[in-house]
Parts: structure tokens; sequence; C-alpha cells
């Protein structure tokens, strides 16, 4: 049972890092070469596990695999570790003020949040670095990314009660 | 106001400042360590760029390993399709292997046959001396386009023989050395070769005309222009006994010069690139038909001529035959109609069997009904008269029926 369990904590601690990082480093931005759909599947990784856990992912980890994302995508270093590490603060946030969770409610601040992260990231890299930015593929990103999230936390949601079980 | 502010400072503080045994540094630390990366690399800082390099380095290696089992499933589903690509392509290969085995089959028929009706007319040549040569430069020739080979006659050459590039014509031996023969190709104007052209069927004589074409003479051409549709093959046809029937020379070409049309071969080969040449000569296979082999013949044409009436009567049989089962069909269906005729008559009748019945019954009422106004009272029981009967008994129907009681003598 023991050892049941080991693996269990092992798959409960490092499946949301094997993911984070798999996704960023097999540029897997979800851009699925689909015309009008895209989804950022890191942010939706870490607001649900940041929402949901204590300690999220980890940090470090989070800041190490913007860091990687940065550097993939040519971006300017630190860019993608702020918008992460923010994104994370705001799923903290919401996770101490939040008494009764509810999907629907962590969806639209999932929303508002992304909508604040992308506008500041995005007025960085046009003010500091002149970066030209299609604003159709990020409607379209972040749209994605919105409606996602619904679908990812039950996925979620059901690896974590279903084949994880105990450790939630 | 003021609880809800604090909660709001507490919760704030919590999630920025919050460190554990899981987290070394705060959130704060991180978000103000990726803002310092953020300036720095905005004024391209050499830290900045050491760290880029080191990063590109750990991902190149980790890529690679997390593409593993990515590529793991492409590869898998490449080699499927692939597998299924090949798997069609096998049937359609094997299809097109059968079509082409039995079209081989078939020329081979086609071939033996061939070969035995021109032993029947007496026109079958083989090939009865052969030799490979090589095409030697030819620069003073009497003829406007001839070859030199370097064969001659030590290898058995003579004047007369024909000269092949693989199947097609090229020409025929008109001077023979001892080591070397010129050959008068068939673009020379003074070249004749008897030829037909296929599948009209026309004989004709074809000379040379340009390098790569010739021309026909002693042809109705009006006859060839009028099927200018049709794919016309030029061959050798045999005349004369120089060259064998049946070796391709070329095609066929319809040309308008000044409003007429002409006629031109154009050929196969191009005899400017000559390298390698076959010479063969020819000659007719000998049958020798003596009197036995004539009493076979005779009895096999007996035996040919017996199957065949045998064959007309089975032919005649199976018409009779097929006659006879229609006959059948038809008297199966006029049976079955007058079957249908036959129930249908039945039923008729034993309606009408039925109504008479019916008919005879009201018969019987009226008349009883007659017979009771007339006799009813001296049949019916009254009070004085209680020897008779009851209305509606039966002993009182007959009684009317009777006319009244029976007398007694």
């Amino acid at each position: 049972m023991t050892e049941i369990n080991n693996k269990r904590y092992f798959l409960y601690k490092y499946t949301p890092i094997f993911l984070l990082f798999t996704s960023i480093l097999n540029e897997i931005d979800f851009n699925l070469q689909f015309k009008y759909f895209s989804f950022n599947f890191a942010y939706i990784l870490i607001f649900y596990y940041s929402l949901k856990r204590d300690g999220g992912i980890g940090y470090i980890l989070i800041f190490i695999a913007g860091l990687f994302n940065d550097v993939i995508n040519g971006l300017p270093m630190g860019i993608s570790s702020l918008s992460y590490l923010l994104l994370s603060a705001a799923a903290a946030y919401l996770r101490n003020i939040t008494l009764r969770p509810n999907l629907i409610k962590d969806w639209i601040f999932f929303l508002f949040t992304i909508l604040i992260l992308n506008f500041i990231t995005y007025s960085y890299l046009i003010l500091f670095f002149n970066y030209e930015i299609n604003y159709f593929n990020q409607i379209k990103n972040i749209t994605g990314t919105f409606l996602s999230y619904f679908v990812f936390s039950y996925i979620f949601k059901f690896y974590n009660d279903f084949i994880l079980g105990k450790f939630n | 106001m003021e609880p809800s502010r604090d909660d709001f400072v507490i919760a704030i503080r919590s999630v920025f400042l919050k460190t554990g045994n899981k987290q070394k540094f705060s959130l704060l630390s991180l978000i103000l360590f990726s803002i310092i990366f953020l300036i720095l690399s905005n004024f391209n800082f050499k830290i900045i760029n050491f760290n880029r390099a080191i990063i590109k380095e750990i991902i190149y290696f980790s890529s690679f390993v997390v593409n593993v089992p990515e590529n793991i499933i492409k590869n898998s589903f490449s080699k499927v399709s692939n597998h299924f690509y090949y798997y069609e392509d096998y049937l359609m290969t094997q299809n097109q292997l059968q079509e082409l085995r039995s079209k081989d089959l078939e020329k081979k028929i086609i071939t033996y046959e061939n070969v035995e009706l021109k032993k029947l007319i007496d026109d079958y040549f083989i090939e009865d001396q052969q030799a490979y040569a090589k095409v030697l430069i030819d620069k003073e020739s009497p003829f406007l386009r001839s070859i030199v080979i370097n064969k001659g006659s030590r290898n058995g050459v003579k004047a007369g023989m024909a000269v092949y590039d693989d199947i097609y014509l090229v020409g025929k031996v008109v001077e023979v050395n001892f080591l070397t023969s010129r050959v008068l190709l068939i673009s020379d104007i003074n070249s004749k070769v008897p030829i037909t052209i296929q599948p009209l069927n026309v004989q004709g004589i074809m000379s040379g005309l340009e390098k790569a074409s010739g021309q026909l003479q002693y042809i109705n051409k009006e006859e060839l222009i009028s099927n200018n549709n049709q794919k016309l093959i030029v061959v050798t046809s045999g005349i004369g006994g120089i060259f064998r029937s049946g070796i391709p020379i070329g095609e066929i070409e319809f040309m308008n010069i000044s409003n007429k049309k002409k006629l031109i071969v154009n050929f196969y080969r191009d005899f400017s690139q000559l390298k390698y040449v076959r010479i063969a000569s020819h000659t007719k296979e000998n049958i020798n038909i003596d009197q036995s082999n004539k009493k076979i013949f005779q009895k096999n044409n007996n035996k040919i001529s017996v199957i065949n009436n045998q064959a007309e009567d089975i032919k005649l049989l199976k018409q009779q035959k097929i006659i006879n089962n229609e006959i059948q069909i038809k008297l199966q269906a006029e049976n079955i109609n007058l079957k249908k005729i036959l129930i249908q008559t039945q039923d008729q009748l034993r309606k009408s069997s039925k109504k008479v019945i019916e008919n005879k019954d009201k018969n019987k009422n009226l008349e009883f009904l007659e017979l009771n106004l007339i006799y009813g009272h001296k049949c019916r029981k009254t009070l004085f008269r209680s020897n008779l009967f009851k209305v509606n008994t039966d002993e009182y129907r007959a009684c009317v029926l009777r006319k009244g009681l029976i007398k007694r003598n």
C-alpha cells in the first residue's frame, strides 16, 4: 500500500510540473493549426494548480518555465516568468479569499486575470521592444484559453479525483 | 470597511510574502527578479545573454527527450499509414500483374497462332544468321544516307541482309568487305522497301525522304487521307523476300503543304544516333509434307469437319432447348391463370348454390305464409279446439302445409 501511495504522491506532485515543462519545451502552445482556435495551455495549468493547491506547482519552477518559454519563443527574458507569476499570484489570492469554491466564479476571475496579464505583457512588448502584435490572433488565443479552462478544469478534476484520489 | 481592508491586506500579504518548506523564495521576490531580468534584457546585458545561451543548451537537450514520445507516436502513425498505403499499392500491383500476365499469355497465344498461320501459308521466316555490329563513321559514301559497320564477310555478313536497331528496321547491307560492310539506311532516297500500312492493309513502296522520314510510293493516298483519324503504322510487307514481313518502320503523319495533304513516314528510330545494330538474314522454315503427313492432314480435316457438324447440331439442339424452355414457361403461366379462373368459378358456383338454397327456403316460407292465411285457423289451438297445435311449432307448420288436419276415413 505504501508503495502505491508513494507512486500516487509522485504523480500528484510531478504531473503538473511535467505537463508544464512538456507543453513549453514541446512548443505545444496548443496552436493546433486551427484557423480560428488556439489556447495557452500553460496559463490554464498554472492558474488551475495555483488555485487548487497551496503553493501550486512551485513558484521557482514557474519562474524557470517562464524563462524557458521566453527563450523558445524569442521573447525578452523574464516577460513570461512575470506573467506566469502574476497569474499564480492572482490564483493564490482567489484561493485565500474564497470560502466556497465555484467553477463559474473561478472561470470569470481567470478571464479577468488573463486579460490584465496580456494587457501588461503586450504593452511592455510594444512600448519597450517595438513588437508587432497580431491582435486578431491574441483575441483568438485569449478566447480559446478562457473557453478551454472550463474543459480542462473538469479534466484535471477528474484526474485528481479518480486517478490520484487520496491526496486531494 | 475597516475589517474588509484588513482581510484584503492579509490575503495579499499571504500571496506575495509567504514562504515555506516547499517555497524558498516568496512570490514577490521572484516577480522582482523577473522584472530585473526584463530590465536587463532591455539593455542587452551580458549576463542575460549568457543565461539565454545556457537555457538554450538545456532546451536543446531536454526538448530532444521531451519530443521522444511525440516522435514515437508520429513515426508509428506514419509507419501504420505507410503500411496501409503499401498494402493498397500491393493489391493494385497484384491486380496489374495478373492483368499483365493474362495479357502476356494472350500475346503468346496470338504469336503462336500467328506463327502457325504463317506456316500454313508458307510465309514463316526464321533468323538463320545474326550478328551484332558497331557503327563506324561514314564520310565517303556514294549514297546519301548509309553507315559502315565493323562486321564483314569474315563474320558471315552477306549483301542483302537486313539491319535492325532493336526490333526496328534500319536498312540493308549493300556492300560487304572482309572486315566491314556498308548498310544502306531506309532514309536514303535509293532505298525502296516494300511496306504494308496497318490496319488498312494497304501495300506500297517506301523510299527515304529526310533524315527521320520517308515517302510513300505507288499508293492510293486518298484512301489513307480519308482514314486520317486512325493511327497508321508502317511495317514491311515481305514482298520481294529481302525483308521478312511485319518489321516495324514508323508511323504515318499527315501534313498540309500548300493546301495539299501529304503523307510522310516518321521513323521510329533516329538513324543519326545509331551505335550498335543487329544484322540478320531470314530463311523460310522448311515444312516437308510427305504422303503420311498428307493422310494425317486429311484425317484431321475429316475429324474437324465431323466436329464442326456436331458443333452445329449441338448449337441447333441448344436453340431448340431454349425454345422449349420458353414454351414451358408460357405453358406454366397459362396453367397458373387457368387455375385462378377455376378457383373463381368454383367460388361463384358455391355462392349460386347457396342462393338457390336460400331461395328455396324463401319459397317454402312464402308458401307456408300463404297457406297459413288460408288454413291457419284449421290448425291453431283454441279454447274449444284443444286437439289442434300451438302456433310456431313444427306440428302446426306441418298441419298448415297439409292444409288442415288429415281427415280419417
